[in-house]
């Protein structure tokens, strides 16, 4: 079985109340698999509870990474958020946690 | 000539004497400071409103007694937004510890004009409707109107005011983080304001700047197996040599600990965006998705082709106004039975909550368990252990002592074997800030700079 973490790494940032997550290929085959496959719609399903408004995908074949800008995920952002990790510092690993392929 | 610059804190609490080594090296040829967050604002007003003559992050009096004396003889200028909500107060300090120190001749800058909560029912009755970002909602038609904070974000402009005047420290209130490292990119090369790929370049360079440890390492997922772990506790912060074309090559202080590398300048560079290709910003929309990155040698990363378009009609404003407080309890609980004795506690402070009417939310997490990840987290069937955290709120802070105290009552009342963290009952209440995100007119903000000399 492989992860998506075994496909990309990445990092979470918070603004307001809406967290992006970036999902960086390990290497140029790796991005075109994540391009291919990884929508807006699976990652929406797969944060389930985490994410409770839209989530929006953009590319960066630049730098052979995606975006996914989920908006509604910080229980109202670092400032009122009754969430241990307020800041979402650890929701990307929560994306990267998706199983990719049994 | 390359241009070097310099960055030393990413938030109110970093250490700023980072700037030190490279100021001592020769490595830099400016160093900005970035101290604000969302949150560090509603910090700084409840300072603020203790002392009118406080307000600014107390880092800003470091900067001063340790490194302006050291900058200053050596003509490298500092930049910090950490003039918070009181830039002119926090200039003066700087100016006072300057006098103090005889840095006879030394500019201080102040730059305000970012904070306009006194101006909100004049901008509403100008035609702002100050419209929530995310939600859409109209300013006036909100219940809570308990604003305590309400900053735009400002541009580079008056910060290049500043440093044509000779400024030797520029102070600011809420400056856009990475226009703190564009504006001395534009003293020095006289990048024009029309100029959209160099301000857009000089973007890039705030972005990847603006979270130090960040771009060397720090956070760093994607070179986690080559992290060496005692040098994060004393990373070399980046630097920048930016060339008059906007490219630049990313790299950190010489001879410290840390890394940069692709992963880390990728890593960074979407940390925080939304649409890559329109990241707004108050002088310039930068787009991110037509650069390029190449390995430079060790520790550096070269970016280049960074593109850019029109500016827009709005500034961001950001408001925050007090939602009341929070309190958290952590309650331990172990096998045999621990789900139903979980249940059965929920079931008890569910009664308490429920005869306090001031108590408005509550949230229930198992730390270990499910407390990052939510419903991505199976529970197991039967734990040797549950770590409860609880989180309640209320309007006022005595409707949370009080609930906490009733709470306590239950200690030889409750579920099997509960158990509480002490140092969570010795807890106090914390502000719940919530925040508004708005637009505003870019015409109905002027920005003020103020030069005094020691």
């Amino acid at each position: 079985m492989r992860r998506l973490y075994d496909l990309a790494y990445g990092r979470s940032g918070d603004k307001g109340n809406i967290v992006n997550l970036s999902v960086i290929a390990r290497s140029p085959e790796a991005y075109q698999e994540i391009k291919a496959k990884l929508t807006a719609a699976r990652v929406k399903a797969h944060l389930g509870d985490l994410v409770k408004g839209d989530v929006v995908r953009y590319e960066m074949d630049n730098i052979e990474a995606l975006n996914f800008v989920c908006h509604a995920a910080l229980d109202g952002g670092a400032t009122r958020s009754l969430r241990i990790d307020s800041l979402g510092k650890s929701l990307a690993g929560a994306l990267l946690y998706m199983v990719w392929d049994e | 000539m390359t241009y070097r610059i310099g960055s030393a804190q990413g938030f109110y609490g970093d250490d700023v004497l980072k700037a030190l080594p490279m100021i001592r090296g020769g490595h830099v040829d400016v160093v900005c400071f970035e101290a604000l967050s969302e949150l560090t604002l509603a910090i700084l007003q409840k300072d603020k409103l203790a002392n009118p003559k406080r307000g600014y992050t107390f880092d800003v009096k470091l900067i001063a007694q340790k490194i302006l004396p050291e900058a200053f003889a050596r003509k490298i200028p500092l930049i910090t937004n950490g003039g918070g909500l009181n830039p002119q107060a926090a200039a003066e300090m700087v100016r006072e510890t300057a006098a103090a120190q005889g840095l006879t001749g030394l500019k201080v800058a102040a730059v305000s004009g970012d904070d306009v909560l006194a101006r909100l029912s004049d901008l509403q009755a100008a035609g702002e409707a100050l419209r929530h970002l995310e939600t859409g909602e109209v300013l006036a038609d909100s219940a809570n109107q308990n604003f305590v904070t309400a900053n735009v974000y400002l541009g580079a402009a008056p910060i290049v005011e500043a440093l044509h005047a000779g400024a030797d420290i520029v102070i600011t209130g809420r400056v856009a983080d990475p226009c703190l490292y564009l504006a001395p990119l534009i003293a020095h090369y006289g990048w024009a304001w029309d100029d959209w790929d160099r301000l857009a370049a000089g973007i890039v360079v705030g972005h990847l700047l603006e979270c130090t440890g960040q771009v060397v390492g720090g956070n760093s997922l994607g070179m986690i197996a080559h992290t060496d772990a005692v040098g994060l506790a004393a990373l070399g912060y980046p630097i920048a040599h930016v060339e008059a074309d906007g490219s630049f090559i990313l790299s950190k202080t010489p001879d410290t600990p840390g890394q940069v590398t692709l992963e880390t300048v990728k890593e960074q560079l979407l940390y925080e965006v939304h649409d890559p290709s329109r990241y707004i910003t108050p002088d310039v929309v930068a787009d991110f998705t037509t650069l390029r990155l190449q390995a430079a040698g060790a520790d550096a990363v070269l970016v280049a082709g960074v593109t850019g378009r029109s500016r827009t009609d709005t500034l961001k404003l950001n408001l925050g106004r007090l939602e009341g407080f929070s309190r958290e309890l952590i309650f331990t609980i172990g096998w045999p039975e621990a789900w139903r004795k979980v249940e059965q506690m929920k079931a008890m402070l569910g009664a308490i909550f429920a005869r306090m009417p001031g108590i408005a939310r509550v949230d229930y997490s198992y730390l270990g368990m499910n407390s990052l990840y939510g419903s991505l987290s199976p529970l197991p069937p039967d734990p040797l252990e549950v770590i409860v955290r609880v989180m309640f709120t209320a309007d006022d802070q005595d409707t949370l002592k009080n609930a906490v105290r009733q709470i306590m009552t239950t200690g030889l009342s409750g579920p099997a074997g509960m158990s509480v963290s002490g140092t969570t009952v010795g807890g106090e209440p914390r502000y719940v800030i919530g925040l508004w995100p708005t637009l505003i007119g870019r015409e109905r903000v002027q920005p003020q700079v103020e030069v005094m000399t020691v």
